[in-house]
């Protein structure tokens, strides 16, 4: 069989290779045949005249039978082939200026896509490498109510972990896994960086065994406390250790421990959450187990408590149990879990009001139930990106057809000359084909830029790899690119159909006719429409994002740092904590770039501190709603910026033994005391048996969950009253906070004790996380919705070159007749703008009704907004008269007497 | 051409080719003619379209072709059996036996 194929392509190359060579044999051949027969004839008595004539007849047709022998070669095809593409070639070099607009357009529009692509495939569709059974993998989310609000965490207690693997029985195996930024190594060279905390049976979920050394085992991952052993990620093996066996058993500090590094992944392990690696992976139990907890309440245990939402978990079916099975059986788990949590907690809420429930999904988190708003941008900047790519086609057809279209004469003499239609279909494909490669290369330079950006914007903690060396995003790049080829090469294949031999023969090559392809002004008019929708998203992002930047928090965000602590392998008793912290709070403000610092407790979008409040005559200050605390110093209000509305701000007479004082926010005084003043009210912090905390001022409201809608309900303390030994400072400095961070901190970093360290971040950085979406898609959209504008503007200029072109007779007539330039330039004009109106006004209609489906992406912007929609009309107006007004000005200068002459 | 000749069943010329080609190596004119001979003129091969099947049964590797000189002192290209054509005929000619033989049968016994 082999050799048969072997024996196939040796004699076709050989046929193909030298042609001519074997062309002249077999014209060699039959001569000799053709010579034999005759001599026959001739022997058998025939006039030697008539002998040649009738060897030729008995040999039926020597050219017919030559064709019958190449095809029967085999080589037709990849001759028919090779000629093509020789043809296209010449085509292509001989209008540079076509060849690189086409190119440019299907580059932009591929490499838009295959950017696109890389990110959204990692985020939605691309499973974790080496996992051992993707289809069977899941997380675990527990489904429970809250305040009459159903949420789903995949982060669950590990006590309910421990529940779940206990009583289900659809699941081979569970696994929880975390990644935090930890401190790895000593003194200055510790650095945070993402640290896997996993249960033993973690690594079972993958068919990756170690490269070196060994995983831990689950009696190294036990409770109260796990092994100090460390398995490294391959990068980081071969970064920190240059990848050598002796790195094994050797030590590593990470966090507070130091861990004995006992095995190293393989290359292109990433664990559970391909897009935040860790670089090195500990037992659950040793982290957890090494780790002063604050959310364990006295008397419980970490690893008994329900009470946190710590670790992703991790879930694989059995093969054969159907996913309705494993949610059933995962979910009486669940209600089992919430009963023991009842008996440990008697006051949490009842059954009946959680209503706990469990459900398995995607391994990967992007696909839900909790998908975030970026990778909901991500999928609308993929349709943007294909959206542009279908411009970029409809460009490409327009060029196609413009030059298919001058080029009407030669198609009609070669028809003429007996190609036949099928041979120049394939002429015109092959030339798509070779221009969509061609594209489909400019397509993978342009993605490897773009992709990097792209990746950087959604992917931030990824260490994927580049666009040209991803399989993947090389298949789709590929098949885009020629998809897109044979699209854009269908509208002038359609042409050849319609051509029309005598007509177009006897036209001429100068033709006086103005060809107004339909075809041609509906795909213009399609570009109009898509730029339309593109422009009109990029104008609701950046409305959106100027609407949460004009979002007024409560506070200052650009002077203010934001500093913590990290007491590493350090233990303080209680008055040295409070000591080392009012110690950085002095030495801070003698900074000179330092205006003012204030200890805290808690900070806006990451931590939150609540407690019970009593207050007289109300019943349940609790069913009111949640109220977050902060504990501060006087100088607190002074450095964030917040505004005192009414009577004052906490002050250095508020000390130990003074009467405690608290401000309230100013929707917490109305929702506690709507029909009276809340200056002076008394109340109970944290037990009804405390004495009164009195209200001396109201602060303005502060947004410190989420951007929009409600403030919530927020108070301070005196810090020196309530003396807590934790939290941080908040530094206010004289201009932009971040080109003093690292300042800041190396000046204050010997304060700290042993192995301890701070870290200074800018509070900008904090929130800019709660603002990326936005930011993410007015960015995209804007940068996607000028290249559309671009891409439609060059197809606008040149449809609208070409009829210029045709139509010179006719100017140039009209020119004679008596037109001024103004007139001819306004007929030209005219033409373009009709197309445009045309085009905006079925984009802005289906903008307008497809609007709600980007209104939940929105923020404060409605998605039929005027002012966008006018914009957009006019950016796009103003554009389609720039792109018609260059051919306007040639056909005013047409001089009648040459275009007359040119008949 | 009379009537008493037959047309040929489709793809039963390269068998024949193999065949006349299975005693020594022929070019492509004396091959027609042995055919024309071999079935005593009843089967009707039009020397044109032999070379399709030559160039056919080629390609497979089933004969394979020099330069040489004719019997009558000129260039000819002559062909010869493989191995591998030489197993085939054997194969195809059991197969085609087999054919008629069955086809016979059905029509005896009707």
């Amino acid at each position: 069989m082999l050799r048969d194929l072997l024996s196939d392509l040796l004699y076709r190359l050989r046929a193909l290779v030298r042609r001519s060579a074997v062309e002249r044999e077999l014209d060699d051949e039959l001569r000799f045949h053709i010579e034999r027969q005759t001599a026959q004839n001739i022997a058998a008595g025939m006039p030697p005249a008539d002998a040649r004539t009738a060897a030729l007849r008995t040999f039926g047709g020597v050219e017919r039978r030559k064709e019958e022998i190449r095809e029967a070669r085999g080589v037709s095809l990849i001759e028919h082939f090779v000629q093509d593409l020789t043809y296209a070639l010449r085509g292509l070099r001989a209008k540079p200026g076509f060849t690189f607009a086409v190119v440019l357009t299907l580059g932009l529009g591929v490499g838009a896509n295959a950017a696109m692509f890389s990110v959204v495939d990692r985020l939605l569709f691309r499973p974790p490498p080496k996992l051992r059974d993707p289809a069977l993998t899941h997380r675990v989310y527990y489904g429970s109510t809250y305040r009459g609000k159903e949420s789903l965490s995949n982060a669950v207690a590990y006590a309910r972990y421990a529940d779940l693997i206990r009583w289900t029985s659809s699941f081979t195996r569970f696994a929880q896994s975390g990644t935090g930024d930890l401190a790895i190594g000593n003194g200055a060279d510790a650095s945070e960086m993402p640290v896997g905390d996993v249960s033993a049976s973690f690594f079972a979920f993958f068919d990756a065994p170690a490269m070196i050394g060994r995983y831990f085992t689950s009696a190294e991952d036990s409770t109260p406390s796990g092994a100090p052993v460390v398995v490294l990620s391959h990068a980081f093996w071969q970064t920190q250790f240059g990848g050598r066996a002796d790195a094994l058993g050797s030590t590593l500090r990470i966090g507070s421990l130091v861990y004995t590094i006992i095995g190293v992944a393989p290359a292109g392990f990433v664990g559970l959450s391909p897009n935040r690696p860790p670089v090195a992976y500990i037992p659950i139990s040793s982290f957890i187990g090494g780790q002063n907890l604050i959310w364990v309440r006295a008397g419980d245990t970490w690893w008994g408590t329900y009470n946190s939402f710590r670790s992703s978990t991790f879930a694989q079916r059995k093969p054969g149990v159907t996913v309705e099975t494993a949610n059933a059986d995962l979910s009486s788990a669940m209600v089992r879990s919430y009963q023991a949590e009842l008996a440990a907690n008697p006051s949490a809420a009842a059954l009946a009001l959680v209503k706990p429930h469990g459900i398995v999904a995607s391994v990967l988190a992007e696909r839900g139930p909790n998908q975030s708003n970026n990778s909901k941008v991500a999928i609308w900047v993929s349709g943007v990106a294909l959206i542009v790519l279908l411009i970029a086609c409809a460009n490409v057809a327009n060029l196609l057809l413009a030059r298919a279209l001058s080029r009407r004469r030669e198609i009609a003499v070669r028809l003429a000359l007996g190609v036949s239609r099928r041979r120049l279909l394939s002429q015109l494909i092959t030339e798509s084909v070779l221009l969509a490669a061609l594209g489909g290369v400019a397509g993978l330079v342009i993605a490897q830029a773009g992709g990097a950006l792209l990746r950087a914007a959604f992917l931030p903690k990824s260490i994927a790899a580049g666009v040209a060396s991803d399989p993947r995003t090389l298949t789709f790049a590929a098949a885009a690119a020629l998809a897109a080829g044979l699209l854009a090469g269908v509208a002038p294949a359609f042409q050849l159909r319609a051509i029309d031999l005598t007509s177009d023969l006897r036209a001429g090559a100068r033709d006086g006719r103005s060809h107004r392809s339909p075809l041609r002004r509906a795909l213009q008019i399609t570009q109009g429409v898509l730029s339309v929708l593109l422009l009109v998203g990029a104008g609701l992002f950046v409305r959106s994002l100027g609407n949460v930047r004009a979002v007024r928090l409560g506070y200052d965000v650009d002077p203010v740092l934001v500093l913590d602590l990290n007491m590493r392998g350090v233990a303080l008793d209680r008055a040295h904590k409070v000591q080392l912290r009012e110690r950085l709070l002095a030495a801070a403000k003698t900074l000179p770039e330092v205006e003012n610092a204030s200890r805290q407790i808690a900070m806006p979008f990451l931590s939150t501190v609540w407690t019970l409040l009593y207050v007289p005559g109300i019943d349940s200050v609790q069913k009111l709603g949640q109220f977050n605390f902060n504990e501060v110093s006087p100088e607190y209000f002074a450095t964030l910026g917040t505004r005192i509305v009414r009577g004052r701000g906490i002050n250095s007479g508020d000390q130990k033994g003074a009467p405690r004082a608290m401000v309230v926010s100013a929707s917490m005084a109305r929702r506690l005391w709507p029909s009276s003043d809340a200056i002076g009210q008394c109340v109970k912090v944290g037990a009804d048996t405390l004495p009164c905390t009195y209200v001396v001022g109201i602060a303005e409201d502060i947004k410190a969950q989420k951007l929009d809608g409600d403030p919530g309900y927020n108070y301070y303390l005196p810090i020196a009253q309530s003396d807590p030994d934790a939290g941080g400072l908040f530094i206010r400095t004289r201009g932009p906070a971040a080109r003093f961070a690292d300042g800041i901190r190396r000046r204050l970093q010997p304060q700290m004790p042993g192995a301890s360290y701070l870290t200074v971040t800018p509070l900008d950085e904090v929130i800019g996380e709660q603002t990326r979406t936005w930011k993410l898609g007015a960015s995209m959209f804007l940068t996607f919705g000028l290249l559309a504008l671009l891409l439609a503007a060059m197809g606008l200029f040149s449809v609208i070159s070409y009829n210029v072109a045709q139509r010179t007779r006719e100017l140039g007539v009209r020119a004679a007749l008596g037109a001024r330039t103004n007139d001819l330039i306004t007929l030209v004009v005219r033409q373009g703008v009709e197309l445009g109106v045309i085009g905006i006004a079925i984009g802005a209609a289906i903008a307008l009704a497809g609007g709600r489906w980007i209104a939940p992406l929105l923020f404060n912007e409605s998605p039929r907004d005027p002012a966008v929609f006018g914009l957009v009309a006019l950016v796009l107006l103003g554009v389609t008269i720039a792109a018609s007004w260059a051919p306007a000005r040639r056909a005013a200068r047409v001089d009648p007497q040459v275009a007359l002459r040119a008949e | 051409m009379t009537d008493t000749r037959l047309d040929l069943p489709q793809g039963t010329l390269d068998l024949l080719i193999l065949k006349a080609l299975s005693l020594e190596p022929q070019h492509g004119w004396a091959i027609s003619e042995r055919i024309h001979q071999i079935s005593r003129e009843a089967l009707d091969v039009q020397q044109g379209s032999l070379y399709p099947s030559l160039h056919r049964l080629e390609r497979r590797g089933w004969i394979k072709a020099r330069w040489g000189t004719s019997e009558n002192n000129r260039r000819a290209k002559f062909y010869e059996l493989t191995r591998r054509g030489r197993d085939q005929l054997a194969t195809e000619a059991v197969a085609w036996q087999r054919l008629t033989a069955a086809i016979a049968l059905v029509l005896k016994t009707t």
